[in-house]
């Protein structure tokens, strides 16, 4: 790592995580950046190399907590084996622990959103881009394997599902109030179980695939 | 279709969704007796086993998507109703050999949470996928060194949801099985504990350690080893008993002379813990039970353990005796403290109620009015599920606006009925011991 590098990186996490601990402490967004980045000794020029505003300092901590999730991932030496299914398990069971590190932070910026539907807050692009990434690495993995039954038109669907799905896990690690989250790993387990029972061949295939043949056999 | 997965479809652990399982099976159910009638009327002498057989599908269809704390208690209860028939008694046993499995992923998550290391590291061997169901959980194979361990790990969040299970139970309980509110709330209360220390394997350990050091001296009789180092709330690390489950080993042809041998050390075991002990396994159904070389017992399993208080054991067991050489108003007595009877019955309630439980108690007490009894006697086992029968389709009781029968004999009479029941598909001819003061 050259000594550049190495620097961006200290000045971008020590801008993350300023603006974190301001959140914690303050419960509300820094006025300005201009206030933001005097109350950290740093220069305001120094905050737009990296972020462009507040809400690209956001953006940055969604993908902090994904790279994180992907690193801590690889590193067990089991993932590689795993199969589709697993692997969505593997990720969503080590991304909720990277999410516990910042619990306040998360509860603090998303307790009161909504988070429903469509309309989550565009700083989720970037996390979005990146799992929707890895999601099709899986569907593919699946489709070769046959864990994922092809599905004209909807197979293509399959990677926005899997993002609806770590927005409901989000959404129910936030409201999750048993110990150790235990809830949230049970809400993991089933839904990824139905998700997969749901992609993967099942009697409707079969049952599409005999009228067809009937129909052109006719 | 698949890209709409929300929370409510996704979930069955959602509250909305195991109560729309619940209800759907009432609805089935009613279904079935609607049907029961309606063949009834066309062919009078269809009888109620047909019934029987249709509604414990049902029940276990759903059940067995359920698992958990609900399976658990449904099961029970069924099992305290005796009481139930033939039909019903398969089915409960077949849900203990069907809870959907932990992934391996989560597998690893619960032994990071608890240990800061993976299975892989902290065994030289670890099945990736359950050896074997459990109904909260599942056990998994591991070695390490020349041992065999069983690992059981236990689903997360089954403890946080006793509570709002045992709600949803509830309808179930008083439909199908016929009990009247009061009588519910009060197996609830105690059911509930239950649960709630079943659901802690730290427990489970102590308990485990507990009896089989206090039972290490009946023959044949083996425990497995427990390691508290590698166990935790939610995972418990044990030896791995090697040999067959009841249902295997019984294919296996075994002569009389072994099946009476297992059944006695079986007997033994309970003899010495309700008696001596006070305190006793008090899930004696087959998973729990391991048949290994040269016909010895190994008893797995300690999460349910039910303490015996010191006046219900005196109340209980002086009914057992044969002849009830008690004093009348002795007995009464015995009825209030087993609050069989209050003070809140008319005469003629009271009189009934003593007699029915004189009835149905001196039945189960028949194995300890002789000295050897064959349980393989089917026969004794038609008259406690005609008792059974009767006794919830009685109009007295489903009128009566009290509950009957102390809470501890809730565990007390389902562990007898395990036991006899494993006695009679063991098909084993047992010497009853029972202490002195029960002897007439
Ligand atoms: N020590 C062991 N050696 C071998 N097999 C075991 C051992 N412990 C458990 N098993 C297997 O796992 C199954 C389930 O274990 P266990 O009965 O302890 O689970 P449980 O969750 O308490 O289930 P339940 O409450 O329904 O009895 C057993 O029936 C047995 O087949
Ligand atoms: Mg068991």
């Amino acid at each position: 790592m050259t000594e550049k590098t190495k620097n961006s990186h200290t000045d971008k996490n020590k801008i993350i995580d300023g603006y974190i601990s301001y959140i914690l402490e303050t419960g509300s967004e820094p006025v300005s950046v201009f206030k933001f980045t005097k109350d950290m000794k740093m220069k305001e020029a120094v905050f737009y190399e990296y972020f462009s505003s507040f809400g690209a300092v956001k953006k940055a901590v969604w993908e902090l907590i994904f790279d994180n999730t992907i690193q801590a991932l690889e590193s067990q030496e089991i993932y590689q084996s795993y199969t589709s299914r697993e692997k969505l398990l593997g990720f969503l069971f080590t991304w909720i622990e990277e999410l516990k590190n910042k619990r306040s932070y998360l509860l603090a910026v998303y307790g009161n959103v909504s988070l429903k539907n469509q309309s989550y807050p565009s700083e989720l692009k970037g996390f979005k881009a990146k799992f929707k990434d890895f999601a099709s690495g899986i569907v593919n993995e699946g489709k070769e394997s046959e864990e994922i039954a092809e599905r004209p038109y909807l197979t293509d669907k399959y990677q926005e599902a899997m993002w609806l799905q770590v927005m409901f896990v989000f959404r129910f690690w936030l409201k999750d109030d048993s110990p150790a989250f235990e809830k949230t790993d049970a809400a993991i387990e089933k839904s990824v179980n139905l998700a997969f029972d749901l992609m993967g061949r099942s009697a409707i295939d079969s049952f599409v695939d005999f009228a067809k043949f009937l129909f052109q056999s006719k | 279709m698949t890209n709409k997965i929300n929370e409510q479809q996704s979930i069955p652990v959602s509250k909305v969704q195991r109560a729309a399982k619940f209800i759907s099976t009432g609805a089935k159910v009613g279904g079935n007796y609607m049907k029961h009638y309606a063949k009834k009327v066309v062919n009078p002498a269809m009888t109620k086993d047909e019934l029987h057989r249709n509604n414990a599908t049902d029940i276990y269809d759903s059940l067995s998507e359920l698992k958990g704390s609900a399976l658990k208690v449904a099961q029970m209860m069924a099992m305290d109703k005796n009481m139930l028939p033939g039909a019903y008694q398969d089915k409960f046993t077949m849900a203990q050999y069907s809870a959907p499995p932990l992934s391996y992923p989560l597998v690893v998550k619960t032994f990071n949470q608890y240990f800061k290391k993976g299975p892989e590291n902290l065994f030289d061997t670890f099945t990736t996928s359950a050896a074997n169901a459990a109904s909260i959980g599942q056990v998994h194979k591991a070695t390490k060194g020349d041992k065999v361990f069983a690992v059981k790990i236990q689903y997360p969040g089954v403890g946080s949801s006793v509570k709002s299970d045992l709600k949803l139970v509830k309808p179930f309980a008083l439909r199908l099985l016929n009990m009247n509110e009061r009588e519910l709330d009060n197996y609830m209360e105690e059911v509930e504990e239950k649960l709630l220390e079943e659901t802690d394997y730290k427990l489970e350990v102590i308990r485990s350690k507990e009896i089989s050091q206090a039972c290490s001296h009946i023959k044949g009789l083996n425990f497995p080893k427990y390691y508290e180092e590698m166990s935790s709330a939610r995972v418990i690390t044990m030896d791995w008993m090697e040999g067959k489950h009841l249902k295997e080993w019984l294919q296996t042809n075994p002569s009389q002379e072994a099946r009476d041998k297992v059944g006695q050390i079986m007997w033994d075991f309970y003899d010495h813990q309700v008696h001596q002990l006070k305190q006793v396994h008090a899930d004696p159904h087959p998973g729990n039970f391991i048949i290994q070389e040269g016909d010895e017992l190994a008893v797995i399993d300690f999460g349910c353990v039910k303490v015996i208080p010191e006046e219900f054991y005196s109340g209980y067991f002086s009914l057992i005796k044969k002849d009830l050489l008690i004093k009348e108003d002795e007995l009464d007595q015995i009825f209030y403290d087993l609050e069989f009877i209050s003070d809140r019955d008319s005469a003629e309630e009271k009189n009934y109620f003593k007699n029915t439980f004189k009835e149905m108690i001196s039945l189960l007490g028949k194995p300890f009015h002789v000295d050897t009894f064959d349980f393989a006697d089917d026969n004794y086992f038609q008259m406690i599920f005609a008792l059974g029968d009767k006794i919830s389709n009685d109009k007295m009781f489903r009128k009566s606006k009290q509950a009957r029968g102390s809470r501890h004999g809730l565990y007390i009479n389902r562990t007898y009925f395990g036991l006899y029941n494993l006695l009679n598909q063991l098909q084993a001819n047992i010497k009853t011991t029972k202490p002195d003061w029960i002897k007439n």
